[in-house]
């Protein structure tokens, strides 16, 4: 069994010497396979792992990711999904060149306090009945929502190639963003963050990277 | 040095990436994890089994459930 | 592994209770029972609901922010979205889902919630 850590061009730079890995080339495009491990369970040491890989290729090559866990009986059948979905690979490659993957997640700050709490208050005065303060509640959580895209996200998407968003899932997080970022405007997008942090002390920007482009590799 | 919560963070993000992203492939393969992609693998499995599960008696109680 | 962090704010620590543990976090995501039809089932129709209920809460934001609800309609909306989110998560419980569970990924599209 072997597992497919990511596509890249062929002919590319040779692979080290002492490496485990394998490129199983086809056309344009060769898939860097490893030996399965015989180990099953995915552990944060396995995802950690797995990853550093995927990151030492990325030092002189361009990689498109390919999911965790995607394991093949042997080289032919990898070499065969290369083969059909060539075209696709080759063209989700060009989209990701030269770039890398930057995560940002925004979170409303400990020391905002929580509109329930206001909403509580007014609810116990007799000034709105709870039907009206959980409403005002929603309201007031899209309006920060809104607000924490528009000032962050705005000047960060205008530094990067393209971008995912979605709605938070933690506690107080406004905003959960993947950006894909040209590697030579990683500094430039980095100084944004922390110049967006210190002008907005009400929130917590999270930036994690560089990774490789996994949420861009299937649009 | 990193704080449990900066590395619990980071740890997410890597999820969120490893097992949400890249390039899927589907089809002749063991996969060692897989998505609960429901649209995309698992629903038409799923909507055949349906007719089986409700002769044995498997689904839940639905009925006044709003 | 190298340090990841590009931006690491202050305050970070008072995340650390409202992380979710990172088992919950994997299991999530890797389909280690597929024989489990009745809680993939219930996953299901529960993200239907509540996508659903998202979708009604939405549209009655956006009237109340233009002002075409009377005061009454939104006591009695704020209600009625109080009681189903209650139920919701009621639900959930029964079923061993959170709030992350309800959800649908549409490959290429990302998620549906």
């Amino acid at each position: 069994m072997i597992d497919l850590y990511a596509i890249t061009d062929h002919p590319g730079p040779a692979l080290p010497d002492a490496t485990p890995l394998r490129l199983v080339a086809r056309g344009s495009l060769a898939g860097v396979c490893g030996a399965a491990g015989a180990e099953e369970a995915v552990t944060p040491e396995g995802l950690w792992r797995h990853e550093r890989i995927v990151e030492d290729l990325m030092q002189n090559r361009d990689v498109l990711p390919v999911r965790y866990g995607t394991r093949f009986p042997d080289e032919s059948a990898a070499g065969r999904v290369l083969e059909e979905r060539g075209e696709q690979f080759a063209a989700a490659l060009d989209r990701v060149r030269g770039a890398v993957e930057l995560a940002v997640r925004v979170i409303s700050g400990p020391g905002v306090p929580p509109p329930a709490d206001d909403e509580a208050t007014a609810v116990g005065a007799g000034e709105v009945g709870a039907g009206t303060a959980y409403l005002r509640a929603r309201q007031r959580e899209k309006a920060a929502s809104s607000e924490a895209a528009n000032v962050v996200h705005q000047p960060l998407s205008a530094v990067a190639r393209d971008h995912v968003t979605g709605p938070g899932t933690l506690p107080g997080e406004l905003l959960r963003a993947a950006y894909l970022v040209s590697a030579d405007a990683v500094a430039t997008f980095t100084a944004t963050v922390g110049r967006l942090q210190v002008e907005h002390r009400g929130l917590l920007i999270t930036c994690t990277g560089p990774w490789p482009a996994y949420s861009f590799a299937q649009r | 040095m990193t704080t449990v919560a900066e590395q619990d963070v980071a740890l997410i993000d890597l999820i969120d990436r490893l097992l949400g992203g890249g390039v899927v492939i589907f089809g002749d393969i063991t996969l060692a994890v897989a998505d609960v992609d429901l649209v995309y693998v698992g629903l038409r499995a799923l909507i055949a089994s349906v007719a089986t599960a409700r002769e044995k008696n498997m689904l839940p109680e639905m009925g006044d459930a709003l | 592994m190298s340090d990841k962090w590009l931006n690491r704010p202050d305050g970070m620590d008072s995340l650390a209770a409202a992380l979710p543990s990172i088992d919950r976090a994997l299991d999530r995501r890797i389909n280690a029972d597929p024989e489990n039809l009745e809680r993939g089932l219930a996953q299901l129709v529960l993200t239907i609901v509540e996508l659903l209920r998202q979708l009604m809460e939405r549209q009655a934001l956006r009237r109340m922010d233009d002002g075409s609800l009377s005061d009454d309609e939104v006591e009695r909306l704020g209600q009625t979205f109080m009681k189903l989110s209650e139920r919701m998560r009621e639900l959930r419980e029964e079923f061993g889902l959170d709030e992350e569970d309800l959800n649908l990924n549409l490959g290429p599209l990302g998620n549906l919630l």
